[in-house]
């Protein structure tokens, strides 16, 4: 029933009711006056009213039902009109819902495509400025090399000119960094066993990590057949970045706790990228004891040159780069922290299926 | 010692390049866009080409493509930082139009003039 048909009965039953209820009355009013008039001897009024007491209950046995009738209906759409109302006022919430959820997904993305473009845009300039200087470079590493073929091996000028050139290829270490960080390389992509990556990532810097730091790493039975496809070079440098960042924020102590594992469907952490491509995903969790960051600095931890540590200690590039390096994999980094209770980066990296080896190809980064 | 011309547009790698060259007593023209050296080419054949790739007003890449049919004889070693993208791209697309050799920069000196001497050697024992 719509809206509309049962506003037009309710009205009808609300209108004529108390009518059919006067009506009911009267006519026994009637009857009894009728008595009252022409016999008007007590005892005519008793036989009248004996007489007419069947009419007179009948009359008033149909008024009640005929409202009792009425009252019940009147309760059948009040129900049906309740139910209705609940059923549009379930699909206003869903309706209201639907457009938050939307509004949120758009900010999300809105942002997403700021930081994008932000982390481009310093990418491009710092690229340029990396070349330039690159040239400037060559040239002081040139002209020292020509200066200290004129000069005694055994003197000062010559190991002042040694200075100068380490010095100049230290720069050029740091524009390669920069140059590995803005361009787009092309690199070769093939299915990776993360566990053993993982393995081989803590094997090399187990040297050179202090003994006073304590890694553990897990991955449960599921999570040890874990691949995905990509680059091993540069999964390597992604773990390294993160995992000496850890080391830098415990200042060198504490401990980092790595995990390995699936990433359950419908997963509220991949709901957060709505961009992010449907399908398996997995996520490294790399958390550590430190001193943790606060807001502000976490907003602005994968921009490059952005660093907290002191002056020539930290370039600013190497979560930069990992964050870069996730993205070419297809994935996504999120960080949690908070001041005094320590940092942990999730990885979140789409898993190796053997359809997509057949259609994606060898190569992958554009 | 080699004939070679040097094709760079930046003054101080231009410089640099021509004296590290000299001293190792090749005798060098400096050219400083690729305009500058078709013109030289027109007149001169020297047995080596070093050119940057990113140059104003014609590339190394368009100048290499002109050149290469004209002097088949000219060994040509690219080099490039690359300008605002990767070098490689370049340096490879310049290996395919006909440069022997490529560096990119900063190079190391002491590995361009192997290369040369190298190539200088190899044309000296080609039969004339």
């Amino acid at each position: 029933m719509s809206p509309d048909q049962f506003n037009e009965k309710r009205h009808w039953l609300t209108t004529w009711s108390p009518y059919l209820a006067a009506f009911a009355v009267a006519a026994a009013a009637v009857i009894l006056w009728y008595g009252f008039v022409d016999g008007i001897t007590p005892a005519y009024v008793i036989t009248s009213a004996k007489e007419g007491l069947p009419w007179i209950i009948l009359i008033l046995g149909i008024s009640v039902a005929v409202l009792l009738g009425l009252s019940l209906r009147l309760t059948q759409l009040t129900r049906e009109r309740k139910k209705s109302l609940e059923l549009i006022s379930e699909q206003f919430k869903k309706e209201i819902s639907t457009r938050v959820h939307s509004e949120e997904t758009k900010q999300k993305l809105e942002k997403a495509l700021l930081q994008g473009q932000k982390l481009q845009a310093i990418g491009t300039l710092a690229g340029g400025i990396a070349h330039d200087f690159n040239n400037i470079l060559y040239a002081i590493i040139g002209y020292a090399g020509i200066v200290r073929e004129d000069v005694q091996k055994d003197s000062m000028a010559y190991q002042n000119l040694g200075k100068v050139l380490d010095a100049a290829k230290r720069g050029q270490e740091l524009i390669s960094r920069i140059l590995t960080f803005s361009r787009r390389q092309h690199h070769e992509f093939e299915p990776i066993c993360l566990e053993e990556t993982i393995e081989g990532v803590l094997g090399l810097m187990t040297p050179t990590i202090p003994a006073s730091v304590t890694i553990n790493f897990t991955a449960d039975t599921q999570a040890k057949k874990i691949v995905i496809e990509g680059n091993q070079t540069q999964l390597h440098q992604v773990l390294v970045n993160i995992i000496n960042n850890s080391v830098d924020a415990m200042d060198g102590e504490g401990t980092i706790n790595i995990k390995l594992s699936h990433v359950p469907d419908h997963d509220p952490l991949l709901a957060q990228f709505p961009e992010i491509q449907p399908g398996l995903y997995c996520r490294i969790d790399i958390t550590d004891t430190g001193h943790g960051m606060d807001q502000a600095t976490m907003a602005r931890i994968f921009e490059p040159f952005y660093t907290t540590k002191e002056v020539g200690k930290g370039t600013g590039l190497g979560l930069a780069t990992a964050h870069s390096i996730i993205k070419e994999h297809r994935g996504e980094t999120v960080v949690e922290s908070q001041l005094g209770h320590g940092t942990t980066f999730t990885l979140l990296l789409p898993e190796h299926s053997e359809k997509e080896e057949n259609s994606h190809g060898k190569d992958s980064v554009s | 010692m080699a004939k070679i011309l040097l094709v760079e547009d930046d003054d101080l790698v231009r410089d640099m390049l021509a004296q590290v060259l000299t001293r190792a007593s090749h005798e060098v023209h400096s050219a400083t866009n690729g305009d500058e050296a078709s013109e030289y080419l027109q007149t001169t054949e020297p047995d080596i080409m070093v050119t940057d790739i990113i140059m104003p007003k014609k590339s190394g890449i368009t100048l290499i493509s002109e050149v290469r049919d004209k002097h088949p004889n000219m060994e040509i070693i690219a080099i490039s930082g690359g300008g605002r993208l990767d070098p490689t791209g370049y340096l490879d697309l310049s290996e395919s139009l006909g440069a022997t050799v490529s560096f990119e920069k900063p190079i190391d000196n002491a590995a361009l003039l192997m290369a040369i001497d190298l190539l200088a050697h190899g044309k000296q024992e080609e039969p004339t």
